[in-house]
């Protein structure tokens, strides 16, 4: 029954583990960046839970819908002021590396001052108190509403990939930016409207990871945003849908590791990701599936 | 491009585009000092083919990069219809009726060869495609469905030429669309683009190969280093002692 119960909390965990990853990789594919302040916006979204909950007395989950305008503003308007200066410089991806890092590390400052250096977090009781008893086991319900909001928010972004203009004009541009401009797609547009749409959904990951991660502190950005380096590497560097695959297999491993070797938790999911990357060095989709 | 599926004529469009008049004045590109288009003039009349030639290095599709768009001109002026064009993104440009295929084509990859298609109606703003059956006119009948990305370079720069085309452009630079191809082909992709010129589209049509190039126009511009060293008929171009110079050393 060990098994089991590993094996479910690990898909919970990895759909949980896509949502974290996938703004980052839909980032990376469209502007071909790593925006090494996902973390900090994941660390902000966290917060945004604990002021809900605590300061405006509501359900920590209306979080994820009170931070979609501010966080499609504030990340489309970041990125429609540094765009142009990156699009300029002669080496935009370190010079993208450079900034985003300093975003990161000024958020973390402003978190800090902002919030303390204390740990924060919510109770998972926020979202039910009785655990839920699936195939004979007990889950704690807070795993299960969160994978199920993960699910959600990933199906909403999959519907506007491939079902409104914006998406698919999206898609094109992470297919061939220089083809999508010659077929009349704003591409500058795009990326705005992608940063947006990426900073979105750190800041929802982040609003279910105060319960999953274990609570929120100013300066756990930088290690959330290597978890989803992590999981997008594992799916596939600007493949969306692989990040659900590189999600659940981070989220198996995790867990898997946890019950087994719990020692050896930290360790095992990034020797996979080793693994993965010598066998198949563009992600585990990168053959079969390689679609935006 | 291989057989079995060939160019064939192009059907009559159900409206002819906007006419397409294109004149390049004193156009410059440099490159952190390196002068890559010196002053270079060219005219293109509405619905003329013009053939543009010239040693590697030369020029050309720096020339086809800044009109374009890719490249923001350093200097001159690019006027389309009249209005300077000089500097807009690539997307405007596509959107006021210029557009091109690219020496190396890379479709949207994770997309059907149909939805390729559609992308470029859908976002060119020109409206509904003039030509109904742009696939079966590039020789890519039946392969609607299939990925762009699993198609042999060939076809994929038929779909380049159709990817172009979809967006009902006045205007259209071609960039070396005849390499690698047969003489058969090449032949018909001559008469394929004629057809094209005839039902109302400006070509500009950048190429190595000047037995193409013959059937195809009898005007053409050579650039040698950035400058443009000759204006005038193929035939004369040939005979021509810079010309000459340029292409063979000297």
């Amino acid at each position: 029954m060990l098994f089991e119960f590993a094996v479910v909390a690990g898909i919970l965990f990895g759909v949980y583990y896509a949502l974290l990853g996938v703004g980052l990789n839909l980032v990376f594919g469209v502007l071909q960046v790593v925006n090494l302040a996902h973390g900090d916006v994941v660390m902000l979204g966290s917060y945004l839970a604990f002021e809900a909950y605590y300061a405006w007395h509501l359900n920590p989950l209306w979080a994820v819908v009170i931070g979609v305008v501010p966080a499609l503003v504030a990340g489309g308007a970041l990125y429609a002021g540094v765009g142009p200066r990156l699009a300029r410089a002669a080496d935009p991806e370190m010079l993208s590396l450079v900034l985003f890092f300093g975003i990161s590390q000024i958020i973390e400052a402003l978190a800090t001052v902002a919030f303390g250096n204390n740990q924060r977090s919510v109770p998972a009781s926020s979202l039910g108190a009785a655990p839920l008893r699936i195939l004979g086991e007990r889950y704690p319900r807070d795993w299960w509403v969160v994978a199920g909001v993960s699910a959600f928010v990933l199906a909403a972004l999959f519907a506007y990939l491939y079902a409104s203009p914006v998406g698919r004009a999206t898609r094109a541009v992470m297919s061939s930016p220089r083809e999508s401009a010659a077929v009349g797609i704003d591409v500058r547009r795009v990326s705005v409207a992608t940063f947006g749409v990426g900073t979105f959904l750190a800041a929802s990951a982040g609003v279910l990871g105060v319960f999953l991660l274990g609570g929120v502190n100013p300066t756990e950005g930088v290690s959330i945003t290597v978890t989803a380096f992590a999981v997008i590497v594992l799916g596939g560097l600007g493949n969306a849908p692989g990040t659900v695959l590189g999600g659940l297999v981070f989220g198996l491993a995790t867990e898997l590791t946890q019950t087994y070797a719990s020692t050896w938790s930290g360790l095992v999911p990034y020797v996979l990701l080793l693994v993965v990357m010598l066998a198949r060095p563009k992600g585990l989709l990168s053959k079969s599936a390689r679609v935006a | 491009m291989s057989a079995p599926e060939g160019l064939r004529p192009a059907g009559t469009p159900a409206t002819a585009p906007a006419a397409g008049g294109l004149v390049i004045e004193g156009l410059v590109r440099r490159f952190k000092g390196f002068t890559a288009l010196d002053g270079v003039d060219l005219e293109l009349p509405a619905g003329a083919i013009v053939g543009l030639v010239g040693p590697n290095g030369s020029g050309k599709t720096t020339l086809i990069n800044v009109v374009s768009g890719v490249y923001a001109p350093s200097g001159g002026s690019v006027r389309l219809d009249g209005q300077e064009v000089g500097g807009l993104a690539p997307h405007r440009l596509v959107r006021l009726g210029l557009n091109r295929t690219f020496q190396v084509p890379k479709p949207f990859a994770s997309l059907t060869v149909r939805e390729n298609l559609a992308v470029a109606v859908g976002h060119s703003g020109r409206g509904a495609p003039l030509r109904p059956d742009i696939l079966g006119e590039v020789g890519l009948e039946g392969l609607g469905g299939r990925l762009a990305g699993t198609l042999n370079a060939s076809q994929q720069k038929r779909l380049d030429l159709a990817r172009a085309l979809a967006t009902n452009p006045s205007v259209l630079l071609v960039d070396e669309l005849g390499a690698g191809l047969a003489t058969d082909e090449l032949g018909e992709l001559a008469h394929y683009l004629r057809t094209l010129a005839d039902g109302g589209i400006t070509l500009l049509v950048v190429e190595h190969l000047l037995g193409f190039l013959e059937q195809l126009t009898d005007t053409v511009v050579v650039l040698s280093a950035g400058r443009r060293i000759f204006a005038g008929s193929l035939r004369a171009a040939i005979a021509d002692p810079e010309v000459v110079l340029v292409f063979l050393g000297g």
